[in-house]
């Protein structure tokens, strides 16, 4: 069983067209690998990151999660074993970035003290953590990234969800962010992605998607398996 | 003079002159998976091309006093040579990306064969993306000149994938478009 298995995913939007946007999606993705899909825009990436966080519900075929239909309880796993980030971090309010990471714990009936442990670790662990008194307007495009991984991390995801991590990061921060992704797997935490630029593919197991159709290895053991740094 | 392997070996002479032995080895660990040698002692063979062109020369006496071997520098010919040959070979890759373009074209009457083809060509460039290594930040930091050729190589494949990874979604497109259309009734 992997951790999270799409099989014959279909997803359309709209009432009258009714646009495809998935077809026939079959991915399955196990603990500590990076997966990551580039596609054009109006591929469908997104949409195929949202149903594949629950976040969305398939028209057609299924989405598990360590064996859970996800369809069954739409969202419940988001902050219980999947952790999932938008492009850059999306503030609350003005408040320091610890006290957004807090707070969305304490909503979660997590005790303060031990909520703000979390979240400072969570920063300390995405290294950002001297911005925690920072307010979220202060952070550039690579900060706001790691600040929305460390929010998910407060929950400690086990599979880790994040659209287009780099896409408004400077390209001298892009491999930093990306090395962060790795080194999260290495972890064990499974990490699926979606990007529009190729140099996010280092290191991946890489996959297209193009007009709503999964194109490449949908599986671990069809990828050919690639160090993440150089060795020696 | 059209062997890659004698151009491999004219570079590693200009990046540092060095002796015959020494080269073979540096040739190996600089182009592994690239260029082959046919044996260690074609280097020899390939020096004194290299020398009969004019594009090295030797100079007796080097490596230790008590064994000394005979080495090879590039001469001022050698180096402009090599230059010129670079970017000639840059522009027989665009020739060559211009040609399999051409050649996809001539199945258009044969979509589904042509989409076959687009197929493999996006998995080998989502290989070529995903195997590229992650450069390491911390060594650029330390010493710019330290695994310069590595990452040059890295970042090339990585960003050659930013043309092609949409090329093949073009591509991929336009079959398909042709391929509903031979499905349409006349």
């Amino acid at each position: 069983m992997s951790l999270l298995e799409l099989d014959g995913v279909g997803k359309r939007y709209g009432r009258l067209d009714r646009r495809t946007v998935l077809r026939d999606v079959s991915l399955a993705v196990e603990s500590g690998e990076v997966v990551v899909i580039w596609g054009a825009r109006r591929s469908g990436r997104s949409t195929l990151l949202r149903v594949a966080a629950g976040i969305e519900t398939p028209d057609s075929g299924t989405v598990r999660f360590e064996g859970r239909d996800l369809r069954a309880r739409p969202g419940a796993t988001l902050g219980e074993g999947i952790g999932y980030c938008h492009r850059a971090f999306a503030a609350r309010d003005g408040s320091p970035l610890l006290d957004q990471l807090t707070s969305g714990l304490i909503a979660r009936g997590v005790p303060l003290a031990t909520a703000s442990r979390r979240a400072s670790e969570s920063l300390e662990r995405v290294e950002i953590g001297a911005w925690a008194r920072c307010r979220p307007e202060e952070l550039d495009g690579g900060e706001a990234v790691r600040a929305a991984i460390a929010r998910a991390l407060t929950h400690s995801p086990r599979l880790l969800i994040i659209d287009e991590p780099t896409i408004d990061v400077d390209v001298l921060a892009r491999d930093g962010v990306l090395a962060l992704l790795h080194s999260l797997a290495q972890e064990g935490v499974a990490v699926l992605a979606t990007t529009g630029e190729s140099t996010s593919l280092s290191g991946a197991r890489a996959l297209t998607l193009s007009e709503g159709e999964l194109h490449g290895p949908p599986a671990r053991e069809l990828a050919e398996v690639v160090a993440l740094m150089p060795t020696g | 003079m059209q062997s890659a392997v004698h151009w491999a070996l004219l570079g590693l002479v200009i990046e540092r002159p060095s002796y015959g032995y020494e080269l073979a080895q540096r040739f190996e660990q600089s182009y592994e998976g690239m260029l082959e040698l046919s044996g260690f002692s074609y280097i020899y063979t390939a020096l004194d091309t290299l020398r009969c062109r004019g594009l090295v020369e030797e100079i007796p006496g080097m490596g230790s006093e008590r064994q000394p071997k005979l080495g090879y520098r590039a001469t001022a010919e050698g180096v402009r040579d090599y230059q010129q040959r670079l970017i000639a070979q840059m522009r027989e890759d665009f020739r060559r990306s211009r040609l399999f373009a051409r050649q996809l074209a001539v199945l258009a009457g044969e979509p589904e064969l042509a989409l076959d083809v687009i197929e493999s060509y996006g998995q080998a460039c989502l290989e070529e993306a995903g195997d590229a290594l992650l450069p390491e930040v911390e060594d650029v930091c330390a010493d710019r000149g330290s695994g310069l050729a590595e990452r040059l190589v890295s970042q090339e494949r990585r960003l050659a994938m930013e043309a092609r990874l949409p090329w093949v979604d073009y591509a991929r497109r336009e079959f398909k478009a042709l391929a509903a259309d031979r499905l349409q009734p006349q």
